[in-house]
């Protein structure tokens, strides 16, 4: 099993996941950085930090900067991470967060695929009628007589739409998972910023292998070249099926592609032109894929001269990718977009260009690159240190790691709680992959970022598993399901009984029910049971914590020395002595006592009341 | 049939009997609200206002053609899809114009980019914040609390304000924070002093700004009681009618019918007539409702979809992405009619799209200018004149 891999993995480096190891108070307060005088001290003398690209001097490294350095390069830490960072220095710490390491989990397919699942139709009446017209779709036969011949192909052309989905679940799981164990979780942060870069979203491509290949891309390549990893995009299954590249042929060329190349990818708007991209498109003509494989046919490939960013040539798509990155724009824009994810929302533009012309020196090198920004005097000035609004899988995967689990919990849904805060992996909302910073915030969304917490202190015990429950038309589909069990005929059975608000599935599935070679209702309703019988379940366990032996590991005396140590075990922004008190006062009231270790047996329930209210406040959502 | 080009040159604004034309508003514009209504997906807007009285369009849609006896009347040249009631019920009451032709320059054909582009208001700009959002910054740059409600799971890209924080909820029931009551107290604690930095100011503005909106939505949701039939699909515009109702101080209200579910390329006919019945009854009732309270010269109404659909039916009973489309406005201050330029059927690009003739972007400086009191310039970029859409 994966999590129990995971499990001792995690066990090794970083202590049991259940109870995470933690030394007294005292220690905690000086690893974490000591007093906030002294981070005021510091702060003064830093403020001409900004700007600088120098490297900090292993001297003038502290506790707080390795806490720093791993909230932003990875997904926040336990104070044993940051103790262990902090020996290393600067230097090497930046090294080993990015270092490659075997043995890292591999992804455990259920085993969905079957040859006869490619190539995957574009739609429903796609299937039907190559059906019809072969006597043979998705590796089944037609029937050759009876009634309603078509309907197994019509089952698989559902099973699949519902495997692909639930297994990019799991994928999505198998990938938070390794944020929150990784041992080199800049390489996975990194992933998930290319993720953002070259979204590509399951809704459309439909096929979670092409998926788990690209993000598996990011995490081998992420940090290594940018040409490299462009091409490699460029060339993938995922992004040539989610940019329509099969469409694009000699003589009817497609710009979808070659446009978000351009415009997403690399230059940004307004650094080319529409004739680039209509000559960009010739180059990439008769690029596809096949399977899993790139494919590229000659026959569909335009191979006349090309007009491409003032350069002429017969260019290739391999040619358009080098010319593009031969602009200082394309190194500008990039670089300006990393240093917005890991280091600041605003970026000068003197700095701006400076960082263009570090990236373009390094020949795109994105781990050199990043190696820079993060060991910078920039980026440990007082005006990049918690200014980053968390991402909702930043938050939820730091949330996990600062509590010290060794695994994914399965209660809440990783991919419910992230999706409803906006941010579900494997489902960009648009080609642009995500917007960050203040737009993940809304007045509803920080609510149920605080909810979030609500659910892993108090697990919901109402909690049903969307992967074995059909959420995606649920009710209909289940309710055709049991009027078939109790006898009913099929027309009966699926006939819509009214449909629900906003539920167009239903309504289009109703529409082409009136083909009486086969019922769509019918082959929803199995696709989902054959999806749900071989898709993995994800295991369903939930945050095992022992708030009160933490406390009790920590030496917290009284109610102010635990709202301390919780503010320093989860909070990047120091709080106000009028927030501490209104805390430890509610603290006070739940226990009875301000004598802590006298009330540690009832604890547990008053701990996690806090640390919710904690959890809770606007400052929880700061990295 | 009336030949179509003969038509156009005598389509004009007209206001209907059924409403006092040129009615005495007494609100003042800064009273006024804004609903904009997204129908995902790219409607078809030539199955939804039918050209019957144009050949072309039954030789284009052999199959997918609605025949003139079927369509709800409107007038001599178009009709109502026969699902679209409760739009054949605005038109009568004079409270709903129709705004031909409405598309922009290098269309997209593709969802995201296209709404994009309809959500920025900037096509092929790049614009990270929305026409909405940015209207909102100009007219209230102090960016007062709960200016701006979008009604749905996420934000909007059209809501997204360089100053504002939009009220963004999706049940109202649901809009709040979940806590034991023993910790509400201590939850609700947020320091009235200067934060750390700017980010934990804004975070701090927006707890604030929730904690205000979430009780008062919850209320107004909760003391909401309408005898108005909304239909089977909302659209959340009950959860509008009962904000304004409240008293709410939103001058800005965005909704949606969700999930693409206007993308009809399969078998569209009763598909496509059941989705307007649900968005025509939506908004029908959705105007009823603030009439019945006195509300309704206060309020208009604007639907849009991101693109229309192509002229001919394809070879699956349904239509694929297209261009030029119409766009609805509604309410009891409009004045109702065709406005803009049906565009040709016949006399299409080389992609076989619609040439649209009117620029989607002078519908919002519609919006934006004679309703709502603000500069659409400033707001759209120049060039977009507003309709002449209101009494």
């Amino acid at each position: 099993m994966p999590t129990c891999r995971v499990l001792c993995m995690f066990g090794r480096t970083f202590g049991c996941g259940r109870r995470p190891r933690v030394g007294s108070l005292l220690w905690v307060s000086l690893v974490l950085g000591g007093a906030a005088s002294v981070a005021a001290a510091e702060a003064g003398d830093r403020a001409a930090w900004l700007g600088d690209l120098t490297p900090i001097e292993r001297g003038a490294w502290t506790a707080s900067d390795a806490a720093h350095l791993l909230e932003r390069a990875g997904f926040g830490a336990t104070p044993a991470d940051v103790q262990r960072l902090l020996r290393l220095g600067p230097k090497r710490a930046v090294r080993e967060l990015s270092r490659p390491r075997r043995g890292a989990s591999a992804f455990v397919h259920s085993g969905i695929f079957d040859a006869g699942l490619d190539p995957f139709p574009p739609s429903r009446p796609a299937t039907t009628n190559a059906a019809k017209r072969d006597g043979r779709a998705l590796g089944i036969d037609v029937k050759p007589t009876g009634n309603r011949p078509i309907q197994p192909i019509v089952n698989k052309f559902f099973y699949w739409l519902r495997a692909s989905r639930l297994e990019t679940d799991r994928v999505a799981y198998w990938w938070a998972n390794r944020m929150l164990v990784s041992e080199s979780p800049l390489v996975e942060k990194t992933a998930l910023f290319w993720h953002g870069h070259f979204a590509v979203n399951e809704d459309k491509v439909r096929d979670y292998r092409k998926l788990l290949a690209q993000i598996e891309l990011f995490q081998a390549a992420g940090l290594g070249n940018f040409r490299d990893l462009l091409l490699a995009v460029a060339r993938s299954p995922a992004m040539l099926a989610f940019l329509d590249a099969g469409v694009n042929v000699k003589d009817a060329p497609n710009e979808n592609f070659a446009r978000e190349i351009m415009e997403l990818f690399t230059l940004g708007v307004g650094h080319y032109g529409e004739q680039d991209v209509r000559e960009a498109a010739r180059a990439f003509t008769g690029w596809n894929y096949d399977g899993l494989r790139f494919a590229f046919d000659p026959e569909l490939h335009d191979q006349g001269a090309k007009r491409f960013l003032g350069h002429e040539g017969r260019f290739d798509g391999e040619q358009i990718i080098d010319l593009i990155l031969a602009e200082r724009q394309a190194a500008d824009f990039l670089a300006a977009k990393l240093y917005r994810f890991f280091v600041r929302d605003t970026v000068a533009p003197e700095l701006a260009r400076e960082l263009g012309r570090r990236l373009y020196e390094l020949d795109y090198d994105v781990g050199g690159f990043l190696a820079l920004l993060l060991r910078s005097k920039d980026f440990y000035s007082p005006a990049s240190r918690a200014v980053h609004i968390k991402s909702p899988v930043e938050l939820v995967v730091s949330t996990y790691r600062k509590l010290g689990l060794g695994a994914l919990p399965g209660v809440p849904d990783f991919n419910v709680v992230t999706g409803s805060l906006g941010q579900r992996l494997l489902h960009p909302p648009t080609v642009a992959g995500w917007s960050a910073g203040r737009a993940w915030i809304t007045p509803s969304l920080l609510f149920e970022r605080g909810n979030f917490v609500q659910d892993v202190l108090f697990p919901d015990i109402g909690f049903v598993p969307p992967d074995r429950y059909p959420n995606y038309g649920g009710a209909n589909i289940v309710a055709v399901q049991d009027r078939l069990r109790a006898g009913e005929s099929v027309a009966s059975a699926t006939r819509p009984a009214g449909v629900a608000a906003g539920g167009e599935m239903a309504a289009s599935n109703a529409m082409a029910d009136q083909d009486e070679a086969f019922n769509t209702r019918l082959g929803s309703m199995r696709g989902w049971q054959l999806a749900i019988e071989r898709v993995l379940p994800i295991p369903r366990t939930t945050a095992r914590l022992d708030l009160a032996g933490e406390i009790r590991a920590a030496g917290a005396v009284d109610c102010a020395a635990v709202v301390n140590y919780f503010e320093r075990r989860f909070l990047s922004v120091a709080l106000e002595a009028q927030v501490r008190r209104t805390l430890s006062d509610f603290l006070l009231a739940q226990l009875g006592t301000d004598d802590v270790a006298a009330a540690l047996s009832y604890a547990e329930e008053p701990l996690r009341l806090l640390l919710h209210t904690m959890l809770s406040l606007p400052e929880y959502q700061l990295g | 049939m009336v030949s179509r080009r003969r038509l156009v040159g005598a389509l004009a604004a007209v206001p209907f009997a059924g409403r006092a034309a040129g009615a005495v508003r007494d609100a003042a514009r800064d009273d006024r609200i804004l609903v904009v209504v997204e129908l995902s997906g790219g409607n078809d807007g030539l199955n939804t206002v039918v050209p019957h009285g144009d050949d072309a369009y039954y030789r284009a849609r052999p199959g997918l053609g609605i025949r003139r006896d079927a369509l709800l009347p409107l007038d001599d040249h178009f009709g109502f899809n026969p699902g679209a009631v409760g739009l054949q019920r605005l038109w009568q009451r004079g409270e709903l114009a129709i705004v031909h032709g409405c598309g922009y320059d290098d269309p997209s054909y593709s969802h995201f980019t296209s709404m994009n582009f309809w959500h920025t208001g900037a096509p092929n700009s790049g614009r990270r914040d929305g026409w909405l959002g940015r209207l909102a910054d100009q007219l209230a740059p102090a960016a007062p609390p709960n200016f701006i409600v979008n009604i749905g799971a996420a934000q909007s890209l059209a809501v997204r304000s360089n100053r504002h924080v939009p009220v963004v909820f999706d049940d109202p029931q649901r809009f709040g924070r979940r806590a034991l009551a023993s910790q509400r107290d201590a939850l609700e604690t947020i320091p009235d002093g200067a934060a750390a930095n700017a980010s934990a100011q804004f975070l701090r503005d927006v707890a604030r700004g929730g904690r205000a909106a979430a009780a008062e939505i919850r209320a107004a949701w909760r003391d909401y009681k309408t005898p108005v039939d909304y239909g089977l699909a909302p659209l959340d515009l009950p959860k509008v009618a009962a904000c304004i109702a409240s008293g709410f101080p939103a001058r800005v209200y965005y909704v949606s019918f969700r999930n693409n579910a206007f993308d009809t390329h399969v078998q569209q006919a009763a598909l496509h007539r059941r989705l307007l019945s649900y968005a025509a009854d939506a908004i029908h009732a959705f105007v009823r409702d603030l009439d019945r309270q006195g509300l309704g010269e206060r309020v208009t109404l604007l639907a849009f979809s991101e693109f229309g659909r192509r002229v001919g039916e394809n070879a699956n009973r349904g239509t694929d992405h297209g261009s030029a489309n119409l766009m609805l406005v509604a309410g009891s201050a409009v004045r109702g009619g065709h406005y803009g330029r049906p565009p040709d059927l016949e006399d299409l690009d080389g992609t076989d799209n619609l040439r649209h003739t009117t620029d989607f972007r002078r519908v919002y400086a519609t919006a934006a200018g004679p309703w709502l009191g603000a500069t659409p310039g400033a707001i759209l970029g120049t060039g977009f004149e507003p309709l002449d859409l209101f009494a």
